[in-house]
């Protein structure tokens, strides 16, 4: 081996030793304490706790309101999956030539920017039963009739606060599309143009194959977001009345700091772990094999 | 020379906590004091990290510069003041440093977390401001007081007397009184104003039914180790229970409609604001409610209060609670026990603690520092100069321990109370048969 080559292997490895160091040290070590915890009925106080096998799991599997809280985040997993498209047209659209389109682009992003925590507030306010802004719309357009306990009714908070993650989260997902929309090469799309491809053809057979990655990603982060949601719930509802609009970190949450039951509320943590890696998979596997029928 | 210095950082934890970890959100400040000054003082030294959630405490020590003055007798004394946001990001931040051996020197405490800390508190029992304290003794864990009680905290219903008055309605001292006032105030003033409360609530918060979801239980016939007590049995909500009781009561409340049209979807604050603007006729709160009024409110001219009714016939005697508050205990964590025994002897001594008790609207726990109630609040001891006082005890060990395990939780529990579908004698016949199988897995006899 030269000098030189010496030199690069030293310079990598020297480079490598602060990342992978921050990376055992935050994020294995505290994954694999996590997992060990999993199987302790540790209370986060004593300086001892027992090795109690699968309980936690069985008593995981069998907790209602940890299902019911699960459920809740479905309502966000679909509600943001189903606005994907939507955001992709959002995209496409400000990626033409569209007057005002940096306006636009602004807008649309300005809520990701805002505190998650001010937003939830803000909404808190809006559907408030008294005073609220939402039902004044509602009075001002002749619709009262349609007014009702947006934040406490079971049958409806999950959809009140999906809307509002909807609100804060789309305009990331467009963003993030567009930035994909203009790194898409202009010699393709302009040789398919002259090749007499309309502008269907040029979105399914051009851009969306060549932004993939990105939709990938979204899927993936759709996933992660909706299966992790706290802050909203949290503020606007603690995930009430009962438990019908907790989700699935905010009932982790609890275990651990109201119950004093971190055995348990880690098993929930591995738990949220495996599920949105199967779903990433399941998800992955039915839209590139069923809907857009690639062969991996 | 004194140096303070300023810090404030912000501590942010979200989501990822469910896949790295259990992790905490809470904004904290703090006050520094490097040692200094020249008054002669004690032999003792050191450091002190002294954390509290309380805003008004925060202000008071900022405003009157109690490191300095600490310092004027412990001229060697270093003292750390960390605010926390609040008291639930208080114990979760507490619990972390526990489990990581990095308590403060001096912590809080609230009745229900005594039992929990035990192990970490050092016995304060031989100090003169336990001595001094007329609450103490009373939440002594294994003969040992494990924490000075700061203030005595005492519950009130706050109402208008000008709406009582046109309601034609006078200050309940039955809990059928109570429910007929609230009826009657709601049907009156509820006729023109469909957004009219007779009780503000802020029911979406779920921690603000503590006066009836928490105390009623213990009021009923005035057993205020009621939690302790239900540990020993195994079916406490059965019919004819002291919480049994209570609960029924609170349901027929909680549905008859005097809480306005949507109390689940108001949180504390807006309830609160509410009430300070007469568009409800009655909110329950501790006595620092009356600062958050007073501050909503135009004039507090009108403004009353009496102790909850929680007795069924005027033949009983009337209840009210009573219970320490922000018990100051000095941590096993300490490197510096002695100086921070002695901060807290001088803390309730009278170079400090009558200054601050009159600063705030609660009421004293020291025997030698008595104080006056506010005008308001002492109209509620004037309407029952008869009362009988019940010392509460947030719940030991044993209740602790069963009240985890079933993730029983009151508070949520009155919340449920508003639904639609809502069956209290199915949800108290299955928290009886998880009471019993808690007990037998834990062993609690």
């Amino acid at each position: 081996m030269n000098t030189l080559a010496k030199q690069r292997r030293v310079f990598i490895l020297v480079s490598l030793v602060i990342p992978v160091l921050l990376l055992v040290g935050f994020v294995v070590f505290p994954a694999v304490d996590l997992f060990r915890m999993s199987f302790t009925n540790w209370d986060g106080l004593s300086t001892t706790s027992e090795f109690i096998g699968l309980d936690n799991y069985i008593s995981m599997l069998h907790n209602p309101d940890l299902w019911q809280s699960l459920g809740n985040n479905a309502v966000y997993f679909f509600a943001h999956l189903l606005m994907i498209p939507v955001e992709l047209a959002f995209a496409v659209l400000l990626n033409s030539k569209l007057r005002g389109a940096k306006f636009y682009k602004t807008m649309v992003f300005m809520p990701y920017i805002i505190n998650g925590v001010a937003i939830s507030y803000a909404f808190s306010y809006f559907f408030s039963p008294i005073n609220g802004a939402f039902d004044s719309i509602l009075e001002a357009l002749r619709l009262g009739m349609l007014s009702q306990n947006w934040l406490s009714d079971p049958k409806i908070v999950n959809f009140v606060l999906a809307f509002v993650s909807l609100w804060r989260y789309s305009g990331y997902h467009v963003v993030l599309f567009l930035a994909a929309l203009q790194s898409v090469s202009k010699d393709i799309q302009e040789a398919a143009i002259i090749d007499g491809a309309n502008t269907w053809q040029m979105f399914r057979y051009i851009q969306i194959p060549s932004i993939m990655l990105m939709v990938d990603f979204v899927l993936f982060d759709n996933i992660r977001g909706a299966l992790q949601v706290f802050d909203i719930p949290f503020v606007m509802t603690s995930g009430g009345p009962g438990y019908a609009s907790s989700t699935f970190t905010l009932y982790t949450i609890k275990t651990a700091f109201t119950f004093s039951n971190f055995g348990l509320a880690s098993t929930m943590a591995v738990a949220i772990m495996v599920l949105i890696i199967v779903i990433y998979v399941i998800q992955n596997k039915i839209i590139h094999g069923v809907i857009l029928k690639e062969d991996k | 020379m004194k140096k303070i210095s300023r810090r404030s950082f912000l501590k942010v934890a979200g989501a990822a906590a469910a896949t790295m970890g259990l992790a905490a959100c809470g904004g904290s400040q703090s006050t520094t004091a490097a040692s200094g000054g020249a008054a002669a003082g004690s032999e003792l030294s050191g450091e002190l990290v002294f954390t509290i959630w309380d805003n008004n405490l925060m202000e008071y020590i900022d405003s009157n510069d109690m490191v300095g003055k600490f310092q004027e007798k412990y001229p060697d004394a270093e003292i750390e003041v960390e605010k926390i946001k609040d008291d639930s990001e208080y114990w979760n931040a507490m619990k972390m440093r526990a489990s990581a051996n990095q308590l403060p020197d001096v912590m809080f405490n609230k009745p229900f977390t005594l039992s929990r800390f035990k192990d970490y508190l050092l016995d304060l029992s031989d100090t003169e401001a336990a001595k001094n304290n007329t609450l103490a003794a009373g939440y002594a864990v294994d003969g040992k007081i494990l924490g000075v009680p700061m203030t005595a905290g005492y519950e009130y219903v706050y109402y208008w007397k000008d709406m009582f008055e046109e309601a034609g309605v006078e200050v309940p001292t039955t809990w059928g009184d109570f429910q007929a006032a609230a009826t009657k105030l709601q049907d009156h003033f509820g006729a023109s104003d469909p957004d009219f409360m007779a009780i503000a609530l802020g029911a979406k918060d779920e921690w603000p039914d503590y006066p009836f979801m928490e105390f009623m239980p213990a009021l009923v016939n005035g057993n205020g180790q009621n939690w302790n007590d239900m540990a020993k049995v195994d079916a406490p909500f059965a019919e004819g229970t002291d919480i049994n009781i209570a609960y029924h009561r609170i349901y027929d409340l909680f549905t008859s409609g005097v809480f306005g049209k949507d109390p689940l979807g108001l949180g504390n604050d807006q309830a609160t604001t509410l009430f300070a603007q007469k568009k409800a006729a009655i909110i329950a709160l501790g006595d620092w409610g009356l600062q958050n009024i007073e501050n909503g409110a135009e004039s507090i001219d009108q403004l009353g209060a009496f102790y909850l009714p929680v007795r069924e016939s005027k033949s009983e005697p009337f209840r009210y609670i009573v219970q320490g508050d922000s018990f100051m205990g000095v941590t096993t964590h300490s490197k510096n026990p002695e100086l921070a025994r002695a901060f807290i002897e001088w803390f309730y001594s009278e170079d400090w603690y009558p200054g601050y008790i009159a600063y705030i609207s609660s009421a004293s726990s020291m025997s030698n520092f008595p104080k006056d109630k506010d005008p308001v609040l002492a109209e509620a001891d004037a309407a029952q100069s008869d009362g009988e006082m019940v010392m509460y005890d947030g719940g030991g060990d044993d209740f602790t321990a069963i009240q985890n395990e079933i993730a029983f939780d009151y508070k949520k529990l009155g919340a449920q109370m508003f639904t639609d579908g809502f069956d209290l004698d199915a949800t108290l016949a299955d928290l009886d048969t998880k009471w019993a199988a808690a007990r037998a897995k834990l062993g609690i006899q």
